[in-house]
């Protein structure tokens, strides 16, 4: 019981110490929020653009085939796949109709496909949960596009599409194969490019080099080669924002340096007299303890909170700059929250840990002095 | 009883600023007594007061409370020994700014883990003793120096010390107040505190409370006397 009020006894005067040093210790808590505002954020923000790129590219196919003429893209013939098919190592052929659609109206981008599973009744449609949120737009709605010859074409909606991956399904409109020939134009039997699966994958290129020799105007795309795409796209916001990540690592390190050096005159000189009081150094250890616990942790709540709202509810809008090339093509893209909790322990540790303790050490020396020495 | 033998305090030794503030001092206080110490200003009363109160220690020699040596005791024990033995009245009142009288005088009590409804009634009732309390709630910062130096002196007493230790406990009250305070050390005379009181002020020196009168001049005692 005594121990317990103890501890209350201590507790509350931490507090109404923190209180009494308003001025300091609020500009001490925005400065500390800010920078674990700033660290939460880049680390929600690379950790879910990973994700996001890895999902991406579970789907993606092993070989991807393109036509182009003269360096431009062109329709496939559907044709040409029954004849890559025969070719040694490709386990299957499928071609693909897809395609974007850039939206005067709302100054958005569209990614138009036709799933290879279970594609909506012609006139029907899914669409992404960008879409959906951009028009206002809900299951059995009708909703209109205009197609590849200005014409508007109108369609039901059958479902909101809610994949784990934002980056794949935001701006999504699945359709079927019938409204996506009378939209984009393409002709029957001709695809977008072909999709294909391959049994080895030390066959990648020589399956590639065949594929060239048997058609010159296609373009076989590499799974690998997809990969290195994006990892040089994520690579390099991510690199821009391990960048700003380090400065505000720098910001606390020197923040907390500068509270393990100081302990200004007026703090020492309290200790000393809580020393000559009474107060075992043991007692003061454990309100500064506290101080810097109550500090740290508020800032440490706050700072993560907020970065989670800027990260996942706002698009990380003040990364805006780092992610223009992104934005233009993604106009309503959100990350999809997604928290690792070993990384938060991580952030826990490095800043949390070693701030309490910075509050701590200068104290215990101070503590350790004879009270009538701290006290001049 | 409490013994100095042959005390010495040197500040800054061995620097260029060396300072010797006490040398060949050798008391003996009785318990239950009053004890004075008066001399000019820089004499040394302070830094004996600060001695005997285990707020530092001596550069030679050794003291000793109740037979129980405590020049040497390890630090931990000197903060138990401060707590529950002696209240000690500091010359510049050390009391904490920011925070309200009545925090200031629980302040010695934390320790102890008293609950805090009592804790907080017997602080009141110290600064009732001395006027203080529609004080009680006011921060430090804004007393008078002579409310300053009751709430420094209600602190001292929040624990119920044995020993209480005073260095010019009237400094900022005047004639009123002084002797209002005496009247409080008369009582706790009666009730068996050892008081051990520096000061310039004859209504303390000269009151027939004293039992004994020490005189310092320039780190030395130059007169011990029984009244
Ligand atoms: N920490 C210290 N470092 C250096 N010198 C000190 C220190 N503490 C006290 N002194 C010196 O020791 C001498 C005695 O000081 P002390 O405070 O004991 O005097 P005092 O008798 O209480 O004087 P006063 O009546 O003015 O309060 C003074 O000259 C003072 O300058
Ligand atoms: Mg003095």
């Amino acid at each position: 019981m005594a121990a317990i009020e103890h501890h209350r006894h201590i507790l509350d005067f931490t507090l109404s110490s923190l209180l009494r040093r308003k001025g300091k210790n609020a500009a001490l808590l925005s400065v500390y929020t800010l920078i674990i505002f700033i660290l939460a954020s880049v680390l929600f923000f690379t950790h879910a653009l990973k994700r996001e790129a890895a999902l991406v590219l579970k789907e993606a196919p092993e070989i991807i085939v393109q036509r182009t003429l003269t360096g431009r893209y062109q329709p496939i013939p559907t044709a040409w796949g029954d004849k890559i098919r025969e070719i040694n190592g490709v386990i299957s052929v499928r071609p693909r109709l897809w395609g974007y659609q850039y939206d005067n109206v709302y100054q958005a981008n569209y990614t138009l496909t036709v799933p290879a599973g279970n594609p909506p009744e012609p006139g029907s449609i899914d669409i992404g949960s960008g879409i959906s949120r951009m028009r206002a737009a809900h299951p059995d709605d009708i909703i209109a596009f205009t197609g590849h010859d200005g014409l508007p074409r109108t369609f039901i909606i059958r479902n909101i599409l809610d994949n784990e991956s934002q980056l794949l399904t935001s701006d999504l409109i699945v359709l079927s194969e019938k409204d996506y020939r009378d939209f984009s134009g393409i002709p029957a039997e001709q695809a977008t490019d072909l999709a294909l699966r391959v049994r080895n994958p030390r066959e990648y290129t020589t399956i590639a080099e065949k594929i060239t020799q048997m058609y010159p105007e296609t373009r076989p795309i590499v799974r690998t080669e997809i990969q290195r795409t994006y990892d040089a796209v994520f690579g390099w916001r991510s690199g821009l924002l391990i960048v700003i990540f380090s400065a505000a690592a720098l910001a606390f390190v020197i923040f907390a340096w500068d509270k393990a050096t100081g302990l200004s005159a007026e703090e020492r000189r309290e200790i000393g007299i809580l020393k000559a009081v009474g107060w075992e150094t043991s007692d003061i250890l454990l309100m500064k303890f506290w101080e810097g616990t109550v500090v740290s942790l508020t800032s440490f709540l706050v700072g993560t909170i907020l970065a989670y709202v800027h990260v996942f509810l706002t698009s990380a809008a003040l990364f805006a700059p780092v992610l223009k090339g992104w934005s233009t093509l993604y106009p309503t893209f959100r990350l999809t929250p997604f928290i690792d909790f070993g990384q938060m322990a991580t952030l826990f540790f490095l800043t949390v840990v070693p701030y309490t303790v910075t509050t701590i050490v200068p104290s215990w020396r101070a503590a350790t002095i004879d009270p009538d020495a701290v006290m001049r | 009883m409490i013994s100095l033998c042959d005390i010495a305090k040197i500040f800054n030794a061995g620097k260029t600023n060396e300072f010797s503030a006490l040398h060949n001092v050798s008391l003996n206080l009785r318990m239950r007594e009053t004890i004075v110490l008066k001399g000019p200003s820089g004499s040394g009363k302070t830094t004996l007061l600060g001695l005997v109160g285990c707020m530092a220690r001596p550069t030679t020699g050794r003291i000793f409370l109740n037979d129980r040596e405590i020049t040497s005791l390890p630090e931990r024990f000197l903060t138990e020994i401060r707590r529950s033995t002696f209240g000690f009245i500091f010359q510049q009142f050390n009391l904490i700014k920011g925070i309200s009288a009545l925090e200031n005088v629980m302040i010695p009590a934390y320790p102890t883990g008293e609950k805090n409804s009592l804790l907080r009634k017997r602080g009141l009732e110290k600064l009732e003793m001395f006027d203080l309390g529609k004080r009680a709630n006011t921060r430090i910062e804004f007393l008078s120096g002579g409310e300053a130096q009751r709430v420094a002196i209600a602190r001292a007493l929040i624990n119920n010390p044995a020993i209480i230790i005073a260095d010019e406990p009237t400094a900022h009250l005047d004639s009123k107040l002084s002797n209002e305070f005496m009247e409080i050390m008369k009582d706790l005379k009666a009730a068996g505190t050892t008081i051990i009181l520096a000061s310039h002020d004859p209504i303390v020196y000269n009151s027939a409370l004293a039992d004994q009168v020490v005189e310092m001049r320039d780190g030395q005692v130059v007169k011990d006397g029984r009244l």
